[in-house]
């Protein structure tokens, strides 16, 4: 029989004993007994019938699940007893379970889950690391082509060897960087695309060296997004980086949601698409990934076995090839494809997911806090139920149980709850996070990492929710609490403190992590950059600028410049070396005399002679460049310096016609000093800057124009007159400051997800405060009362309440600090690599505004409690006694 | 008064480990229902085993899910009513040979112990 036959099982036994006690009744007939006392006398003989059916249950070896199973069903009867209490709770549970859990499901699908959903156990990604290589000192990096014709050509271990590698170009037809892949011709057929939407995929034909065909597949995104999902597409030509390409296909979104690319194009185009390079034929350039399908019966261990001997092969013949001093040797991993066993960004995958995960964390804890009190409180009000349990024998662990079981039976559905905000909640993020990000939108799909996830946070809230409680039943008086007596209060004034510096301190962490990113939209489009960004437009080009081509290249310059510059509402164009809002490596900077080493490091920009009237940023003394200024790289020329390189270098003197000598040995004069710019990072000063002036003869460098009025009939007619010379070129003019909101539109979506679900946090925190004021008020009611008869104020008594309150907020938000300070500096650490964005500076700031945040709600949430306090009623307070 | 006090005295509980063999043995002779197996146990051995049901059913139902013996519902040949009858399996044939065995060495390696002379003599 089996445990859902308990029922039948029960019955059974219950027969058995019945009749075999009136057998034995029978028998005490029998031997005389008086019929009316034989039924005593039969129960006397058979002896304890509960205890005999106790001991049965016990051998049919299912007790732990039938005592777990009553309490569970005496949970059920106290949430029908106090329902809007487990309301209350499930739904703080639901939240704090479904918020974790829909942005792990998010995190799943886009680091955890393997890029493929049929048959994931064969996929396999090969990583390598090349070893003694000239530029990649042991790096994790792509393939060369040479290896992955090796790796496909010899392996028998993987039956299907595909290669890719991601990059930007630029759809004509779309007009905005469209994301590309350069696949090899099976490339859908290893990630487990079987058909295309319309239209047909790469035939191997497709990819043959030489003779390759200019076609392209597009994902459905980029079909709907760009082409407005035309039935007749296919066969169409469509442009990228100004090279014709047939579309032959469309691969859903739905099969490809993993498949980074909008375009795809076959390999070998890659000398097409990347001009001035050819990886493809170079072999010495790494640039593929390589993925692979495990042969049935092999392993991954087996594969990484033959590749490696693949590929010391390979190393073996490519020492042999070089003259060169290269050692090479190749190390290979293979992982699931995941993000997170991807061993070049693993640790930075699983930083940003602590990062993440960690405050959310936080608000899961506010939710079991409010859970805590809620049982604590209803432990308290059922002490005399459990007094009564503890006289009768039931053991610790019985009492405990129980009470595991009603927290279990809460979070329980809290957790069944909450699948509905895992399902809703990654939409909801990438919905916010942009619409030109919809692209990327991943289709969501919860597996058993997500529900084990789940499960874990379920059994970790019935865990903490749960703790408080027991103990408070635990220590439990028996004496009093049996003897009824109101007045002896059970719970410690250290609990209900404890638990109120810990939501706040909660709630602190959370408030702080939403102030911050709150702040950062408004920091980007707020700076105060030290020079016009509303009207400096700058202008992407690409241009070969080899020697044999330089021209060409000038001519090209040349005829642009003078086009631009005729164009109405333009008034000047400028160069400059250095772009806006990226770090900048800095070079070393001498004054005469010093040895090369003893310099300071500093940023210097080769600007052309009217950058600071392209740009606004006014000289304070000295003189601009002019034309008659020496501009050959070899000879010494002039130089302006920055407010703050004039201080650094000559702190007390006049920098005006003072020497100081650059990295290439030129000797520069100071002719002039330019204001400071905040053009590195976002509203912090930029240290001291060089402006030393352009070759005019030579091409290249960034182009800047300046205008006036409205900026998007200029910017057309901008990428018009580039397009009309060059129909190839990249080009998408932005001003600086649309760059900068394009930056801050992101951040700020993302930054409203964030400051929602800290709300969330906020209010529960502030329940959550409230409900252990109300309780540990109403607990000390006779305490109160007997203060006001002693003489006390109803002042003092709400001075009092609200002085604990305010020393627990103090408490609170001192530990809140304590974890809040190291999160924003691992933040601001993770952030800082290749951001302008300056975290540390903005500490302060945060800490202050949350702080004081923190003060208002939490007085407000003591207002009430303190209030009912002084309401405590002297008489009824006596009368207890 | 005295003597129920020295009866009971001279009584003893079902020695741990045996009841099993006792009611496997019991079996052997056919189908019996609770209550019957307990008398009959402490009849043969002239109420010198108390059978006690606290234990005896816990034991029966332990039997049954070993698959030692197994139960049903049969009118007793003598009365019109049901009883649940257990009835011995192989499996439980094979057990009560094996409880045997080694019931039969305990008892000699305690007669080692306890009369050591008995065997040379």
């Amino acid at each position: 029989m089996r445990w859902w036959q308990i029922k039948k099982r029960n019955d059974d036994l219950e027969r058995e004993l019945l009749s075999d006690l009136e057998l034995e009744e029978e028998e005490q007939r029998d031997r005389g007994v008086p019929p009316e006392k034989a039924a005593d006398a039969a129960r006397r003989a058979f002896g304890n019938i509960a205890l005999i059916r106790d001991q049965t249950h016990e051998a049919w070896g299912l007790a732990p699940l039938e005592r777990f199973w009553e309490d569970l069903r005496y949970a059920l009867r106290s949430v029908r007893r106090a329902p809007l209490l487990f309301v209350v709770a499930i739904l703080a549970l639901a939240f704090g379970i479904g918020l974790n859990a829909g942005v792990f499901t998010l995190l799943n699908s886009i680091f955890l889950q393997p890029p493929t959903f049929k048959d994931p156990g064969s996929f396999v990604q090969v990583y390598a690391r090349y070893t003694g290589w000239s530029t990649r000192e042991n790096q994790y990096s792509p393939f060369t082509t040479e290896d992955y014709d090796a790796i496909r050509d010899r392996s028998k271990v993987l039956e299907d060897v595909a290669a890719s590698q991601g990059s930007s170009v630029v759809l004509e037809e779309g007009n905005r960087p469209n994301a590309a892949q350069t696949v090899t011709c099976n490339y859908f057929r290893v990630f487990g695309v079987d058909r295309p939407l319309i239209g047909r995929f790469f035939v191997s034909g497709d990819c043959s060296r030489g003779s390759a065909a200019q076609v392209a597949v597009l994902s459905e995104a980029t079909w709907t997004t760009d082409f407005g999902s035309d039935s007749h597409i296919i066969g169409k030509t469509i442009h990228l980086n100004g090279a014709p390409f047939q579309v032959i296909g469309i691969v859903s979104s739905d099969a490809a949601n993993y498949l980074p690319g909008g375009i795809f194009v076959p390999y070998t185009m890659e000398p097409l698409l990347d001009r001035g390079k050819d990886l493809l034929n170079s072999p010495d350039a790494p640039w593929l990934g390589v993925a692979g399908r495990l042969r049935s019966g092999f392993s991954r261990a087996d594969a990484q076995a033959e590749l490696s001997t693949i590929m010391s092969q390979q190393d073996r013949a490519y020492v042999k090839r070089h003259t060169s001093a290269f050692n090479r040797k190749t190390n290979l991993v293979l992982t699931n494809g995941s993000f997170i066993e991807d061993p070049a960004i693993r640790d930075r995958v699983v930083a940003m997911m602590a990062l993440i995960l960690g405050p959310l964390t936080l608000i899961l804890l506010l939710a079991c806090c409010n859970v805590t009190m809620l049982f604590l409180s209803r432990t308290v009000t059922r002490r005399g139920e459990i007094a009564t349990r503890l006289a009768l024998g039931a053991g610790r662990g019985q009492l405990a149980r129980m009470l595991l079981a009603e927290s279990l039976l809460t979070s329980t559905i809290g957790g069944a709850l909450s699948i509905l905000l895992v399902y809703r909640v990654p939409l909801l993020i990438m919905n916010a996070i942009g619409s030109h990000q919809s692209r990327f939108v991943l289709l969501i799909h919860p597996d058993w990492r997500v529900f084990g996830y789940l499960a874990a946070l379920v059994a970790a809230a019935t865990i903490l929710s749960s703790l408080m409680p027991i103990r408070a039943a635990w220590k439990l008086d028996l004496l009093t609490a049996l003897k009824g007596r109101e007045s002896a209060a059970t719970v410690r004034s250290r609990t209900t403190s404890g638990l109120i510096v810990v939501q706040v301190a909660l709630g602190f962490v959370l408030v702080c992590v939403a102030v911050m990113f709150g702040r950062l939209p408004s920091l980007i489009t707020g700076v105060n950059a030290g020079f016009d960004t509303h009207h400096t437009i700058y202008v992407p080009l690409a241009v070969d600028t080899p020697a044999a081509n330089r021209t060409g290249a000038l001519t090209f310059y040349r005829t642009l410049e003078s086009r631009i510059l005729a164009l109405p509402g333009v008034q000047s164009l400028a160069y400059a070396s250095l772009g806006q809002f990226r770090p900048v490596p800095p070079q070393e900077v001498r004054l005469p005399g010093q040895t090369a080493g003893h310099g300071k490091p500093v940023s210097v920009d080769d600007i052309s002679s009217n950058f600071f009237s392209t740009f606004d940023i006014p000289l304070l003394r000295g003189r601009p460049f002019n034309s008659a200024d020496p501009t050959s790289p070899t000879a010494d020329s002039v130089a302006i310096v920055s407010q703050a390189f004039a201080k650094e270098f000559w702190p007390d003197g006049d920098p005006l016609g003072k020497s100081i000598v650059t990295p290439d040995n030129r000797r520069l004069i100071v002719v002039g000093v330019a204001a400071d710019t905040r053009s590195e990072s976002f509203d912090v000063l930029d240290g001291p800057r060089l402006y030393t002036l352009r070759d005019a003869s030579a091409p290249g460098g960034r182009m800047y124009v300046r205008f006036y009025g409205d900026p998007k009939p200029i910017e057309n007619a901008i990428r018009d007159t580039v397009k009309a010379l060059d129909r190839t070129q990249i080009i998408a003019p932005e001003t600086i400051w649309e760059s900068l909101e394009a930056n801050a539109e992101q951040i700020s979506s993302l930054a409203g997800i964030i400051l929602f679900m800290a709300s969330v946090g906020l209010l529960m925190a502030v329940v959550g405060v409230y409900g252990v004021l109300s309780f540990a008020v109403n607990h000390r009611s006779r305490e109160f009362g007997i203060k006001m008869v002693l003489g006390a104020s109803r002042r003092t008594i709400f001075r009092s309440v609200t002085l604990q309150a305010v020393r627990n907020t103090i408490l609170g938000l001192l530990c809140g600090a304590a974890i809040a300070e190291p999160g924003m500096w691992a933040l601001a650490r993770f952030v800082q690599r290749g951001s302008p964005l300056l975290l540390r500076g903005l500490a302060p700031f945060v800490l202050g505004v949350s702080a004081v945040l923190l003060v208002v709600v939490s007085l407000a949430a003591t207002w009430l409690p303190a209030l009912r306090a002084t309401r405590s009623d002297p008489m009824q307070a006596l009368r207890a006694e | 008064m005295s003597s129920i006090k020295d009866q009971t005295k001279q009584r003893s509980a079902v020695l741990q480990g045996t009841l099993d063999m006792l009611i496997l043995r019991t079996l052997l002779y056919g189908p019996a229902h609770g209550h019957h197996i307990g008398k009959h146990i402490q009849q043969t051995t002239n109420d010198f085993l108390q059978m006690q049901h606290g234990s005896l059913y816990p034991a029966l139902h332990r039997l049954e899910r070993r698959g030692w013996v197994t139960s049903k519902w049969e009118t007793a040949p003598d009365r019109n009513r049901e009883f649940k009858y257990y009835r011995l399996t192989e499996k439980g044939r094979k057990q009560l040979q094996v409880e045997e065995s080694q019931w039969k060495q305990m008892m000699e390696a305690v007669a080692r112990v306890m009369w050591p002379t008995s065997e040379e003599s």
